[in-house]
């Protein structure tokens, strides 16, 4: 180890005080930043998992409907044929889509109601715990999570579309922090919007070897008055709307949590060097140019950063890992973007943490060494 | 190491500017052959400290010149100056300076690293110095775990590391007993003698004037002529026999720094001079 590195390191584990509060300080204010981004990178994950789940490779939709969430899509039932005539689509099917809050005794949840048709090959729930994973008519498939809060069971009466349903399937990974997912027979929806012979999505699975782009592309040219995306697309415009809609708290706390962590990083630096005032000027006698100690310094500086964000990240991972373990319905996904996000944040709080510092020790006169007592 | 001449040219020191400007250093000249011991004695605030700076390049003379083998180093600009330090000077402090959150070995070790060794090669070199110095069984303890003589025996190891031909040392004793003060002084003086190094002493502690070659006596940042001073029997510390406080007992004269000094040497005892 270079007498740099040796040195910065050394002095951080001296005070060992100054070192919980330097690192736990900025493992705190980029843990904030960090869990922040996971948990809308969470909910945007649970958002999509219904299209993620769905089977479908392309969603056909109402034209200009890019996203499932806080939408409504309605086409003519007759699409569904033009669609299957497409070349590329291997199986067609329609569901019914609305957002409506289902109710259980006194529990009460938002949920994603979709209308599956008992015979339909996509669009149902993908993994029943409980039950079946078939809906008839007068029944309903609803998260666990929901049933076990609402302390219903199969069998079990709840309110949903402004009927009641019975319950018979009880799914697995449909809920989310914002809602869950219920399934309801295509038939129970359609009368409920008086029969109207309409659908809300088609959902495709594209013949073997043709692309999902392609053939959304191809469904737009040929089926008029409809939008066609594949999967993924439709599930990055679902994330969008997220990232929208969180855009503005994400943005203040990562001001927050860097301004925080600067803060305490540029304290403690500052503190630290100010407290070895006399040793850099011992350093500065002997011969060390200023850049070797701005070196040290910086080095302390990256050092309780380094330190910060490496416990910060197992702190939000772990946290993560616990919230799953609870009722919360709250996933934390540290994504990629967001770890370069937070480690640039990291680096550039090193950075400005150790300009006062380094201005400190390049005005050190080195004959500081010969003044006796404490200097200042 | 190369031996060198260390030459003071009629350098003058002022702090400050117009009214309250402060000489701390009026005129010096001096030269230091290789291999001297030079003891610059003189009472405190006389501006031994500011001229020890200068000789180390570490302030420059507002006049006057300082000479390191011909060359004025008081002349050179402040981006030369560290490797002038680092190669060719070795300071030794009353308050050791060590660094504290680094071992014995890592203390030399580091001035070895500035100088462009690179890290096993200054621990070794390091190593050797500090067991040759008698420090071979310490060489992993922190400096808080050294008694005052092996903390000045670590410092002096680091002003040797990188082979200088000058060793500056600013009252080495001060916070050491008699014993180990000699000790570190007869370590000082061998260095000068075996080694051909250049050794200047700043200290008012009259106990070591018997191993400097040369003792000079500053005051008023002035070098004054060393036979008018006498020592105080009690604190040790040289005082002007003509301003000082003096006592007789015995049929001898004694000179003290002050009544305090008098006082307790002579217990309740008449006293008479200046101060008396």
């Amino acid at each position: 180890m270079s007498a740099t590195w040796l040195l910065a390191r050394r002095n951080l584990a001296r005070n060992r005080v100054r070192l919980v509060v330097s690192v736990g300080g900025v493992a705190l204010a980029l843990s904030l930043t960090l869990a922040l981004d996971a948990i809308y990178a969470g909910v945007a994950n649970q958002l999509t998992t219904y299209i993620d789940r769905s089977g479908a490779d392309v969603w056909v939709s109402q034209p200009g409907v890019r996203n499932l969430h806080m939408v409504a899509s309605w086409l003519p039932d007759s699409v569904i044929d033009q669609v299957r005539a497409v070349d590329g689509v291997a199986e067609a099917t329609p569901i019914l889509y609305s957002t409506d809050t289902i109710t259980a005794g006194d529990e009460r949840a938002v949920a994603y109601v979709i209308g599956v048709r008992a015979d339909g090959p996509m669009g149902g729930p993908w993994d029943v715990v409980e039950g079946s994973s078939r809906v008839g008519r007068g029944e309903v498939i609803v998260d666990r999570g929901f049933a076990r809060k609402a302390g219903a069971t199969l069998g079990d009466r709840v309110t949903v579309l402004g009927g009641e349903a019975t319950i018979v399937g009880l799914s697995e990974g449909t809920a989310s922090l914002v809602n869950s997912v219920a399934f309801v027979s295509f038939d129970d929806f359609q009368a409920m919007r008086a029969g109207a012979p309409v659908v809300s999505f088609v959902l495709v699975r594209t013949a073997e070897g043709a692309s999902a782009d392609g053939v959304a592309a191809e469904i737009e040219r040929r089926v008029g008055g409809v939008t066609a995306q594949s999967r993924d697309a439709f599930a990055a415009g679902e994330r969008r709307l997220v990232t929208d809609m969180s855009a503005e708290i994400i943005s203040i706390m990562n001001v927050i949590g860097f301004v925080v962590g600067l803060a305490i990083v540029a304290l403690t630096v500052y503190i630290a060097t100010l407290a070895r005032r006399r040793e850099y000027g011992v350093l500065k006698a002997f011969g060390a140019r200023n850049r070797v100690l701005y070196r040290i310094v910086l080095a302390q500086a990256v050092l309780s950063v380094a330190l910060g964000f490496v416990i910060g990240l197992v702190f939000t991972g772990l946290v993560g890992f616990l919230v799953a373990r609870t009722d919360l319905n709250l996933e934390l996904a540290i994504t990629a973007a967001s770890l370069i996000k937070v480690g640039l944040f990291a680096i550039v709080i090193a950075g400005l943490a150790a300009i006062l510092p380094i201005r400190q020790v390049a005005k050190l006169d080195p004959a500081i060494v010969f003044r006796r007592g404490v200097v200042t | 190491m190369t031996t060198l001449l260390l030459e003071v040219r009629d350098a003058t020191k002022r702090f400050g500017e117009g009214d309250a400007a402060v000489t701390a250093v009026r005129g010096v000249s001096l030269a230091v052959e290789p291999g001297e011991v030079v003891l610059i004695m003189g009472p405190s605030g006389s501006g031994k400290t500011t001229l020890l700076s200068m000789m180390g390049a570490l302030l420059k003379p507002t006049r006057g010149s300082i000479h390191l083998d011909g060359i004025e180093i008081s002349a050179l600009s402040e981006s030369r100056l560290p490797d002038i330090r680092l190669r060719q000077f070795g300071f030794v402090f009353q308050d050791f300076n060590l660094l504290s959150a680094l071992s014995v070995l890592e203390n030399v070790a580091i001035v070895a690293e500035l100088a462009g060794f690179n890290g096993r090669a200054a621990r070794n070199k390091a190593t050797a110095l500090l067991t040759d110095l008698g420090l071979g069984e310490r060489l992993d303890f922190l400096p808080e775990k050294l008694s005052g003589g092996e903390k000045q025996r670590v410092a002096i190891a680091r002003a040797l590391i990188n082979d200088p031909a000058l060793i500056l040392a600013d009252e080495p004793t001060a916070n050491l007993d008699s014993k180990i003060g000699h000790e570190i002084m007869r370590l000082l003086r061998r260095i000068a003698k075996e080694q051909g190094r250049s050794v200047v002493i700043v200290s008012h502690d009259q106990r070591i004037r018997d191993i400097a070659d040369r003792v000079l006596w500053l005051e008023d940042g002035a070098f004054r002529d060393i036979v008018t001073m006498a020592t105080d029997p009690v604190c040790q510390m040289a005082v002007e026999r003509e301003h000082a406080i003096s006592a007789e007992r015995d049929g001898q004269t004694y000179f003290f720094c002050a009544r305090g000094c008098r006082d307790e040497f002579l217990g309740d005892g008449g006293a008479n001079g200046p101060g008396g």
